[in-house]
Protein backbone atom coordinates (compact mmCIF):
# COMPACT_ATOMS: atom_id res chain seq x y z
CA UNK A 1 0.00 0.00 0.00
CA UNK A 2 0.79 3.68 -0.99
CA UNK A 3 2.02 5.31 2.04
CA UNK A 4 2.27 9.14 2.71
CA UNK A 5 3.27 11.41 5.90
CA UNK A 6 0.32 13.91 4.68
CA UNK A 7 0.98 17.46 5.26
CA UNK A 8 -2.29 19.58 5.42
CA UNK A 9 -0.95 23.42 6.06
CA UNK A 10 -2.84 26.03 7.52
CA UNK A 11 -5.24 27.30 4.90
CA UNK A 12 -6.55 24.07 3.89
CA UNK A 13 -7.66 22.52 7.56
CA UNK A 14 -8.83 25.68 8.73
CA UNK A 15 -10.73 27.40 6.10
CA UNK A 16 -11.54 25.13 3.57
CA UNK A 17 -11.97 21.95 5.42
CA UNK A 18 -14.06 20.38 2.47
CA UNK A 19 -10.69 20.00 0.57
CA UNK A 20 -9.66 17.62 3.42
CA UNK A 21 -12.18 15.82 4.00
CA UNK A 22 -12.79 15.09 0.21
CA UNK A 23 -8.78 13.95 0.38
CA UNK A 24 -9.54 11.72 2.87
CA UNK A 25 -12.75 10.09 1.45
CA UNK A 26 -10.36 9.94 -2.16
CA UNK A 27 -7.32 7.99 -0.35
CA UNK A 28 -9.28 5.95 1.37
CA UNK A 29 -11.76 4.68 -1.51
CA UNK A 30 -7.95 4.72 -4.38
CA UNK A 31 -5.89 2.45 -1.31
CA UNK A 32 -3.35 5.34 -0.15
CA UNK A 33 -2.61 5.67 3.77
CA UNK A 34 -1.80 8.60 5.07
CA UNK A 35 -0.28 9.54 8.39
CA UNK A 36 -0.97 13.30 9.92
CA UNK A 37 2.35 14.91 10.71
CA UNK A 38 1.47 15.56 14.69
CA UNK A 39 3.15 19.00 15.92
CA UNK A 40 3.73 20.23 12.30
CA UNK A 41 3.18 24.03 11.62
CA UNK A 42 3.09 26.26 8.72
CA UNK A 43 5.30 25.04 6.06
CA UNK A 44 6.13 28.26 6.58
CA UNK A 45 4.28 30.82 4.54
CA UNK A 46 6.14 30.88 1.33
CA UNK A 47 5.72 34.88 0.87
CA UNK A 48 6.66 36.64 3.81
CA UNK A 49 8.87 34.45 5.64
CA UNK A 50 11.33 33.83 2.71
CA UNK A 51 11.56 37.67 1.63
CA UNK A 52 12.18 38.24 5.57
CA UNK A 53 14.47 35.50 6.42
CA UNK A 54 15.70 32.86 5.31
CA UNK A 55 17.19 31.43 8.38
CA UNK A 56 14.12 31.43 9.45
CA UNK A 57 12.22 29.78 6.93
CA UNK A 58 14.35 27.03 6.56
CA UNK A 59 14.41 26.36 10.73
CA UNK A 60 10.79 26.45 10.46
CA UNK A 61 10.43 24.01 7.09
CA UNK A 62 13.75 21.95 8.44
CA UNK A 63 11.15 20.99 11.71
CA UNK A 64 8.01 19.62 9.48
CA UNK A 65 10.60 18.14 7.00
CA UNK A 66 12.14 16.13 10.30
CA UNK A 67 8.96 15.51 11.51
CA UNK A 68 8.32 13.32 8.70
CA UNK A 69 11.31 11.90 9.23
CA UNK A 70 10.98 10.59 12.28
CA UNK A 71 7.93 8.66 10.67
CA UNK A 72 10.76 7.17 8.11
CA UNK A 73 7.50 8.38 5.49
CA UNK A 74 7.81 10.77 2.24
CA UNK A 75 5.57 14.15 2.99
CA UNK A 76 2.28 14.36 0.66
CA UNK A 77 1.48 18.00 0.34
CA UNK A 78 -2.35 19.14 -0.48
CA UNK A 79 -1.33 22.94 -1.28
CA UNK A 80 0.72 24.81 -4.08
CA UNK A 81 2.67 26.80 -1.14
CA UNK A 82 3.70 24.48 1.26
CA UNK A 83 4.92 21.93 -1.54
CA UNK A 84 6.98 24.71 -3.06
CA UNK A 85 8.00 26.06 0.29
CA UNK A 86 9.02 22.25 2.06
CA UNK A 87 10.50 21.19 -1.44
CA UNK A 88 12.86 24.06 -1.74
CA UNK A 89 14.16 23.28 1.57
CA UNK A 90 14.93 20.05 1.25
CA UNK A 91 16.57 20.85 -1.72
CA UNK A 92 18.32 23.71 -0.61
CA UNK A 93 19.33 21.76 2.73
CA UNK A 94 19.97 18.17 1.29
CA UNK A 95 22.43 20.12 -1.44
CA UNK A 96 24.11 23.01 1.02
CA UNK A 97 25.93 21.39 3.61
CA UNK A 98 26.51 25.02 5.47
CA UNK A 99 22.86 25.40 5.47
CA UNK A 100 22.15 21.87 7.02
CA UNK A 101 24.77 22.71 9.70
CA UNK A 102 23.42 25.49 10.81
CA UNK A 103 19.92 24.29 10.96
CA UNK A 104 20.79 21.28 12.60
CA UNK A 105 22.59 23.28 15.04
CA UNK A 106 19.69 25.15 16.09
CA UNK A 107 17.14 21.94 15.70
CA UNK A 108 19.49 20.11 17.92
CA UNK A 109 18.79 22.46 20.65
CA UNK A 110 15.33 20.95 20.30
CA UNK A 111 16.04 17.37 19.93
CA UNK A 112 15.38 17.18 16.28
CA UNK A 113 17.70 16.74 13.75
CA UNK A 114 17.20 16.99 9.49
CA UNK A 115 18.86 14.29 7.40
CA UNK A 116 17.88 14.98 4.23
CA UNK A 117 16.06 11.54 3.91
CA UNK A 118 12.57 11.95 2.56
CA UNK A 119 10.93 13.25 -0.68
CA UNK A 120 8.21 16.17 -0.91
CA UNK A 121 5.50 15.26 -3.24
CA UNK A 122 2.36 17.03 -4.30
CA UNK A 123 -0.94 14.94 -3.86
CA UNK A 124 -1.23 15.96 -7.83
CA UNK A 125 2.05 13.68 -8.37
CA UNK A 126 1.12 11.04 -5.71
CA UNK A 127 -2.30 9.81 -7.61
CA UNK A 128 -0.92 10.31 -11.02
CA UNK A 129 2.22 8.60 -10.40
CA UNK A 130 2.21 6.24 -7.68
CA UNK A 131 -1.72 5.25 -7.73
CA UNK A 132 -1.66 5.67 -11.70
CA UNK A 133 -4.58 6.67 -13.83
CA UNK A 134 -6.11 3.12 -14.34
CA UNK A 135 -6.92 2.71 -10.40
CA UNK A 136 -8.80 6.60 -10.40
CA UNK A 137 -10.61 5.65 -13.51
CA UNK A 138 -11.81 2.01 -12.11
CA UNK A 139 -13.20 4.41 -9.28
CA UNK A 140 -15.16 6.96 -11.11
CA UNK A 141 -18.55 6.19 -10.56
CA UNK A 142 -20.45 9.06 -11.33
CA UNK A 143 -18.68 11.11 -14.12
CA UNK A 144 -19.74 14.88 -13.96
CA UNK A 145 -21.15 16.47 -16.92
CA UNK A 146 -20.10 20.40 -16.84
CA UNK A 147 -17.20 22.66 -18.62
CA UNK A 148 -14.52 23.66 -16.23
CA UNK A 149 -11.60 25.84 -16.72
CA UNK A 150 -8.50 25.32 -15.25
CA UNK A 151 -5.89 26.97 -12.65
CA UNK A 152 -2.90 24.96 -11.91
CA UNK A 153 -1.64 27.82 -9.44
CA UNK A 154 1.92 29.13 -10.25
CA UNK A 155 3.72 26.86 -7.54
CA UNK A 156 2.55 23.76 -9.56
CA UNK A 157 4.88 24.69 -11.90
CA UNK A 158 8.04 24.22 -10.09
CA UNK A 159 9.78 21.00 -11.13
CA UNK A 160 13.09 19.56 -9.84
CA UNK A 161 13.29 18.65 -13.64
CA UNK A 162 12.77 21.62 -15.11
CA UNK A 163 10.06 20.54 -16.73
CA UNK A 164 7.48 23.14 -15.78
CA UNK A 165 4.15 21.39 -17.34
CA UNK A 166 5.03 18.21 -15.35
CA UNK A 167 2.41 18.86 -12.68
CA UNK A 168 0.23 20.80 -14.62
CA UNK A 169 -0.38 18.36 -17.08
CA UNK A 170 -1.10 15.34 -14.51
CA UNK A 171 -3.16 17.50 -12.84
CA UNK A 172 -5.54 18.24 -16.48
CA UNK A 173 -5.38 14.25 -17.04
CA UNK A 174 -6.91 13.35 -13.78
CA UNK A 175 -9.32 16.62 -13.90
CA UNK A 176 -10.18 14.67 -17.45
CA UNK A 177 -10.84 11.16 -15.86
CA UNK A 178 -13.88 12.77 -14.20
CA UNK A 179 -16.13 13.35 -16.86
CA UNK A 180 -16.04 16.73 -17.25
CA UNK A 181 -15.14 18.49 -20.50
CA UNK A 182 -11.72 21.18 -19.95
CA UNK A 183 -12.17 24.53 -21.76
CA UNK A 184 -8.94 26.16 -22.70
CA UNK A 185 -8.85 30.38 -22.20
CA UNK A 186 -5.15 30.68 -23.16
CA UNK A 187 -4.54 32.05 -19.49
CA UNK A 188 -3.49 29.11 -17.90
CA UNK A 189 -0.27 30.56 -16.73
CA UNK A 190 -1.36 34.02 -15.21
CA UNK A 191 -0.79 34.59 -11.62
CA UNK A 192 -4.10 34.50 -9.78
CA UNK A 193 -3.14 37.82 -7.98
CA UNK A 194 -2.89 36.05 -4.25
CA UNK A 195 0.33 37.53 -3.90
CA UNK A 196 -0.23 41.46 -4.89
CA UNK A 197 -2.69 40.97 -2.76
CA UNK A 198 -0.90 41.94 0.20
CA UNK A 199 0.35 44.96 -1.28
CA UNK A 200 -1.50 46.24 -4.02
CA UNK A 201 -5.72 44.98 -4.33
CA UNK A 202 -6.31 46.90 -7.17
CA UNK A 203 -3.64 45.82 -9.15
CA UNK A 204 -4.38 42.15 -7.65
CA UNK A 205 -7.82 42.22 -8.66
CA UNK A 206 -7.98 44.05 -11.85
CA UNK A 207 -4.72 43.28 -13.91
CA UNK A 208 -4.80 39.47 -12.70
CA UNK A 209 -7.91 37.77 -11.62
CA UNK A 210 -11.12 40.12 -13.74
CA UNK A 211 -8.85 38.94 -17.14
CA UNK A 212 -8.38 35.55 -16.11
CA UNK A 213 -12.18 35.13 -15.31
CA UNK A 214 -13.42 36.93 -18.14
CA UNK A 215 -11.20 34.52 -20.46
CA UNK A 216 -12.56 31.68 -18.54
CA UNK A 217 -16.14 32.66 -18.98
CA UNK A 218 -15.79 33.57 -22.77
CA UNK A 219 -14.39 30.15 -23.05
CA UNK A 220 -17.69 29.01 -21.58
CA UNK A 221 -16.35 27.19 -18.29
CA UNK A 222 -18.86 26.62 -15.36
CA UNK A 223 -16.62 26.52 -12.93
CA UNK A 224 -12.92 26.92 -12.26
CA UNK A 225 -10.77 23.43 -11.08
CA UNK A 226 -7.82 24.29 -8.58
CA UNK A 227 -5.44 22.71 -6.55
CA UNK A 228 -4.01 25.58 -4.58
CA UNK A 229 -5.93 27.04 -1.10
CA UNK A 230 -4.72 30.24 -2.03
CA UNK A 231 -5.62 30.33 -5.26
CA UNK A 232 -9.09 29.23 -4.60
CA UNK A 233 -9.20 32.17 -1.50
CA UNK A 234 -8.31 34.72 -4.18
CA UNK A 235 -11.05 33.59 -6.45
CA UNK A 236 -14.09 33.57 -4.22
CA UNK A 237 -13.10 36.50 -2.08
CA UNK A 238 -11.37 38.21 -5.23
CA UNK A 239 -15.24 38.18 -7.08
CA UNK A 240 -17.15 39.20 -4.25
CA UNK A 241 -14.17 41.86 -4.01
CA UNK A 242 -15.11 42.81 -7.78
CA UNK A 243 -18.64 43.39 -7.18
CA UNK A 244 -17.49 46.95 -5.54
CA UNK A 245 -15.78 47.60 -8.94
CA UNK A 246 -18.95 47.12 -10.99
CA UNK A 247 -18.26 43.24 -11.71
CA UNK A 248 -20.33 40.87 -10.89
CA UNK A 249 -19.13 37.37 -11.70
CA UNK A 250 -20.18 34.14 -9.56
CA UNK A 251 -17.99 31.09 -11.06
CA UNK A 252 -17.73 28.75 -9.05
CA UNK A 253 -14.25 27.26 -7.68
CA UNK A 254 -13.64 23.29 -6.69
CA UNK A 255 -11.04 21.60 -5.69
CA UNK A 256 -9.57 18.82 -7.86
CA UNK A 257 -10.03 16.55 -4.66
CA UNK A 258 -13.76 17.58 -4.40
CA UNK A 259 -14.24 17.00 -7.89
CA UNK A 260 -12.66 13.49 -7.99
CA UNK A 261 -14.50 12.59 -5.02
CA UNK A 262 -17.94 13.91 -6.29
CA UNK A 263 -16.95 11.74 -9.28
CA UNK A 264 -16.52 9.00 -7.22
CA UNK A 265 -20.02 9.38 -5.74
CA UNK A 266 -19.35 11.31 -2.63
CA UNK A 267 -22.40 13.66 -1.78
CA UNK A 268 -21.71 17.46 -1.47
CA UNK A 269 -23.61 17.24 1.81
CA UNK A 270 -21.04 14.61 2.72
CA UNK A 271 -18.09 16.11 1.86
CA UNK A 272 -19.49 20.16 3.13
CA UNK A 273 -18.86 21.80 -0.28
CA UNK A 274 -21.12 24.54 1.39
CA UNK A 275 -17.98 25.68 3.08
CA UNK A 276 -17.01 27.20 -0.16
CA UNK A 277 -17.97 31.21 -0.37
CA UNK A 278 -18.51 30.89 -3.97
CA UNK A 279 -21.15 30.20 -6.12
CA UNK A 280 -21.01 26.36 -5.09
CA UNK A 281 -24.46 25.49 -4.72
CA UNK A 282 -25.06 26.62 -8.37
CA UNK A 283 -22.59 23.94 -9.26
CA UNK A 284 -23.66 20.79 -6.86
CA UNK A 285 -27.01 21.66 -8.65
CA UNK A 286 -25.63 21.34 -12.52
CA UNK A 287 -24.00 17.76 -10.70
CA UNK A 288 -26.39 16.76 -8.48
CA UNK A 289 -29.74 17.77 -9.92
CA UNK A 290 -32.56 19.61 -7.52
CA UNK B 1 47.22 48.60 13.64
CA UNK B 2 45.60 51.06 15.95
CA UNK B 3 41.64 49.74 14.75
CA UNK B 4 41.81 46.12 16.12
CA UNK B 5 43.88 47.09 19.29
CA UNK B 6 40.51 49.70 19.92
CA UNK B 7 38.04 46.70 19.28
CA UNK B 8 39.94 43.74 21.49
CA UNK B 9 40.35 46.73 24.29
CA UNK B 10 36.52 47.34 23.91
CA UNK B 11 35.68 43.68 24.50
CA UNK B 12 37.61 43.02 26.76
CA UNK B 13 36.14 46.47 28.61
CA UNK B 14 32.11 44.93 27.73
CA UNK B 15 32.72 40.99 27.22
CA UNK B 16 29.09 40.05 26.03
CA UNK B 17 27.71 43.88 25.65
CA UNK B 18 29.42 43.94 22.52
CA UNK B 19 27.13 42.25 20.02
CA UNK B 20 29.24 42.55 16.65
CA UNK B 21 32.33 44.99 15.17
CA UNK B 22 33.11 46.29 11.69
CA UNK B 23 36.10 48.00 9.67
CA UNK B 24 34.78 49.06 6.84
CA UNK B 25 37.71 50.59 5.81
CA UNK B 26 41.10 51.72 7.26
CA UNK B 27 40.73 54.15 10.56
CA UNK B 28 37.10 53.64 11.24
CA UNK B 29 35.62 51.08 13.31
CA UNK B 30 31.94 50.56 14.38
CA UNK B 31 31.07 49.04 17.94
CA UNK B 32 27.78 47.55 18.37
CA UNK B 33 26.37 47.46 21.69
CA UNK B 34 24.02 46.72 24.10
CA UNK B 35 21.78 49.96 25.02
CA UNK B 36 22.40 49.56 28.76
CA UNK B 37 26.15 49.24 28.24
CA UNK B 38 26.55 53.09 26.14
CA UNK B 39 27.70 55.01 29.43
CA UNK B 40 29.96 52.04 30.15
CA UNK B 41 31.42 51.60 26.81
CA UNK B 42 31.88 56.04 27.07
CA UNK B 43 33.71 55.51 30.52
CA UNK B 44 36.12 52.70 29.12
CA UNK B 45 36.90 55.37 26.20
CA UNK B 46 37.92 57.83 28.22
CA UNK B 47 39.95 55.71 30.54
CA UNK B 48 42.16 54.76 28.00
CA UNK B 49 42.70 57.05 25.73
CA UNK B 50 43.54 60.54 26.89
CA UNK B 51 43.00 62.28 23.41
CA UNK B 52 40.14 60.88 23.20
CA UNK B 53 37.61 63.58 21.32
CA UNK B 54 33.84 63.53 21.36
CA UNK B 55 32.67 64.01 17.44
CA UNK B 56 28.75 64.14 17.87
CA UNK B 57 25.84 62.02 18.01
CA UNK B 58 24.01 60.38 14.75
CA UNK B 59 20.10 59.41 15.53
CA UNK B 60 18.09 57.24 12.99
CA UNK B 61 14.77 56.66 13.54
CA UNK B 62 14.42 53.25 11.74
CA UNK B 63 10.17 52.86 12.10
CA UNK B 64 10.18 50.16 14.69
CA UNK B 65 13.59 51.67 16.60
CA UNK B 66 15.97 54.27 17.21
CA UNK B 67 19.77 53.74 16.06
CA UNK B 68 21.98 55.93 18.25
CA UNK B 69 25.37 56.35 16.38
CA UNK B 70 27.89 58.28 19.08
CA UNK B 71 31.13 59.14 17.27
CA UNK B 72 34.59 59.55 18.64
CA UNK B 73 37.82 60.63 17.57
CA UNK B 74 40.74 58.62 19.11
CA UNK B 75 44.06 58.37 17.77
CA UNK B 76 43.62 58.84 13.82
CA UNK B 77 40.49 56.46 14.33
CA UNK B 78 36.73 57.61 14.14
CA UNK B 79 35.02 54.87 16.39
CA UNK B 80 31.52 55.11 16.47
CA UNK B 81 29.12 53.32 19.50
CA UNK B 82 26.08 52.02 17.87
CA UNK B 83 23.01 51.05 19.66
CA UNK B 84 19.29 50.64 19.25
CA UNK B 85 16.22 51.13 21.23
CA UNK B 86 12.88 50.28 20.71
CA UNK B 87 10.92 53.16 19.87
CA UNK B 88 8.20 52.46 22.48
CA UNK B 89 11.21 53.28 25.24
CA UNK B 90 11.95 56.26 23.58
CA UNK B 91 15.15 56.84 25.52
CA UNK B 92 18.46 57.55 25.69
CA UNK B 93 21.04 57.78 28.30
CA UNK B 94 22.78 61.12 28.24
CA UNK B 95 26.61 61.01 28.34
CA UNK B 96 26.89 64.89 29.03
CA UNK B 97 28.60 64.58 32.63
CA UNK B 98 31.11 62.57 31.50
CA UNK B 99 31.60 64.21 27.63
CA UNK B 100 30.27 67.97 27.83
CA UNK B 101 30.60 68.52 24.42
CA UNK B 102 27.11 66.39 23.90
CA UNK B 103 25.39 68.63 25.62
CA UNK B 104 23.94 70.27 22.70
CA UNK B 105 23.61 67.55 20.48
CA UNK B 106 21.59 65.58 23.05
CA UNK B 107 19.15 68.12 23.31
CA UNK B 108 19.22 68.40 19.79
CA UNK B 109 18.31 64.86 19.45
CA UNK B 110 15.57 65.61 21.96
CA UNK B 111 13.89 68.13 19.96
CA UNK B 112 13.51 66.71 16.47
CA UNK B 113 13.37 62.76 17.46
CA UNK B 114 10.89 63.84 20.69
CA UNK B 115 13.54 60.97 22.42
CA UNK B 116 13.72 61.31 26.55
CA UNK B 117 17.17 61.99 27.24
CA UNK B 118 18.23 60.68 30.53
CA UNK B 119 19.85 62.70 33.33
CA UNK B 120 20.66 65.08 31.02
CA UNK B 121 21.68 68.65 33.13
CA UNK B 122 19.59 71.00 31.50
CA UNK B 123 17.23 69.69 29.50
CA UNK B 124 15.39 72.71 27.54
CA UNK B 125 14.54 73.36 23.87
CA UNK B 126 17.51 73.58 21.70
CA UNK B 127 15.61 74.19 18.32
CA UNK B 128 12.55 74.37 18.38
CA UNK B 129 10.05 76.71 20.27
CA UNK B 130 9.30 76.11 23.96
CA UNK B 131 5.24 75.01 23.32
CA UNK B 132 6.57 73.08 20.39
CA UNK B 133 3.68 70.09 20.50
CA UNK B 134 5.21 66.91 22.12
CA UNK B 135 4.15 64.72 19.53
CA UNK B 136 4.83 66.65 16.50
CA UNK B 137 8.53 66.25 16.14
CA UNK B 138 10.06 67.04 13.00
CA UNK B 139 12.08 63.93 12.68
CA UNK B 140 10.04 61.00 14.45
CA UNK B 141 8.48 58.37 12.08
CA UNK B 142 5.35 56.69 12.86
CA UNK B 143 6.00 53.60 14.69
CA UNK B 144 6.11 50.87 11.85
CA UNK B 145 7.49 47.76 10.89
CA UNK B 146 8.66 46.38 7.71
CA UNK B 147 5.57 44.64 6.73
CA UNK B 148 2.46 46.21 4.67
CA UNK B 149 -0.88 46.36 6.54
CA UNK B 150 -2.20 43.71 5.04
CA UNK B 151 0.77 41.31 5.42
CA UNK B 152 0.72 41.88 9.16
CA UNK B 153 -2.01 39.18 10.67
CA UNK B 154 -0.50 36.12 8.32
CA UNK B 155 3.54 37.34 10.26
CA UNK B 156 1.46 37.41 13.33
CA UNK B 157 -0.21 34.69 13.49
CA UNK B 158 3.03 32.62 11.74
CA UNK B 159 4.98 33.30 14.36
CA UNK B 160 2.38 33.38 17.11
CA UNK B 161 0.12 29.94 16.36
CA UNK B 162 2.63 28.47 13.81
CA UNK B 163 -0.25 28.80 11.40
CA UNK B 164 -1.34 31.30 9.37
CA UNK B 165 -4.87 30.99 9.56
CA UNK B 166 -6.71 31.17 12.42
CA UNK B 167 -8.93 29.28 14.40
CA UNK B 168 -12.72 29.91 13.73
CA UNK B 169 -15.24 28.19 16.37
CA UNK B 170 -17.54 27.79 12.98
CA UNK B 171 -14.76 25.82 11.17
CA UNK B 172 -14.12 23.94 14.51
CA UNK B 173 -17.88 22.77 14.57
CA UNK B 174 -17.73 22.12 10.77
CA UNK B 175 -14.79 19.87 11.23
CA UNK B 176 -16.56 17.88 14.01
CA UNK B 177 -19.80 17.52 12.15
CA UNK B 178 -17.51 15.45 9.22
CA UNK B 179 -16.13 13.11 11.69
CA UNK B 180 -13.10 15.04 11.68
CA UNK B 181 -11.06 16.31 15.13
CA UNK B 182 -11.81 20.38 15.59
CA UNK B 183 -7.74 21.36 14.83
CA UNK B 184 -5.59 18.94 12.67
CA UNK B 185 -1.99 18.05 14.84
CA UNK B 186 -0.98 21.74 14.49
CA UNK B 187 1.99 22.34 17.03
CA UNK B 188 -0.53 24.82 18.50
CA UNK B 189 -2.59 21.78 20.19
CA UNK B 190 0.26 21.00 22.26
CA UNK B 191 2.12 22.97 24.73
CA UNK B 192 5.28 21.21 24.21
CA UNK B 193 5.54 21.09 20.62
CA UNK B 194 4.64 24.95 20.65
CA UNK B 195 7.60 25.77 22.58
CA UNK B 196 9.92 23.90 20.59
CA UNK B 197 8.33 25.77 17.74
CA UNK B 198 8.63 29.45 19.54
CA UNK B 199 12.38 28.50 20.35
CA UNK B 200 13.42 27.54 17.18
CA UNK B 201 12.12 31.12 15.39
CA UNK B 202 13.48 32.89 18.03
CA UNK B 203 16.86 31.92 17.45
CA UNK B 204 16.40 33.17 13.92
CA UNK B 205 16.10 36.88 13.44
CA UNK B 206 12.61 36.47 12.38
CA UNK B 207 10.39 37.72 14.72
CA UNK B 208 12.78 40.53 15.22
CA UNK B 209 12.67 41.66 11.51
CA UNK B 210 8.99 42.03 11.60
CA UNK B 211 8.74 43.35 14.94
CA UNK B 212 7.13 40.79 16.91
CA UNK B 213 5.93 41.34 20.45
CA UNK B 214 6.97 38.00 22.33
CA UNK B 215 5.32 38.89 25.84
CA UNK B 216 2.01 40.17 24.08
CA UNK B 217 2.05 37.60 21.00
CA UNK B 218 1.80 40.05 18.84
CA UNK B 219 3.72 42.86 16.45
CA UNK B 220 4.87 46.03 17.64
CA UNK B 221 2.88 47.56 15.12
CA UNK B 222 -0.40 46.76 13.57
Amino acid sequence: MVKYALFLGCQIPMRIPSVEIASRRVFERIGLETVDLKGYSCCPEPIISRLLDKTGQLAVSARNLALAEELGLDIMTLCNGCYETLLEANETLKHESEEMLQINKILENYGKKYRGLIKVKHVVEVLYEDIGVKKIRECVTKPLKIRVAMHYGCHLYRDLSGDIMRKPEMMKKLTSLTGVEIVDYGLERLCCGYPSMQVDEEFSLTHRLLPKIDKMIEAGAEAVVLTCPACTIQFETGQILLRERGVRYDLPCINIMELLALSFGFSSRDLHLELHRGAILRLIKKVEGD
Amino acid sequence: MKEKEIIEYMRGELGSDVLDVSTPHERRVFINIRPEALRRAVEALKRKYSALRFITISTVDCGLNFEFLHHFHVDGVVVTLRSMRPKEENILESITDMVPAANFIEREIADLFGVKVMNHPNMRNLILTEDWAENKRPLRKPLKGILPPQARRVAESLISMGCVAPVSRFIERKREAAGLPKTPPFAFTDKEDMKEMHGIIKETSLSEKVGFNWEKKRLRYR
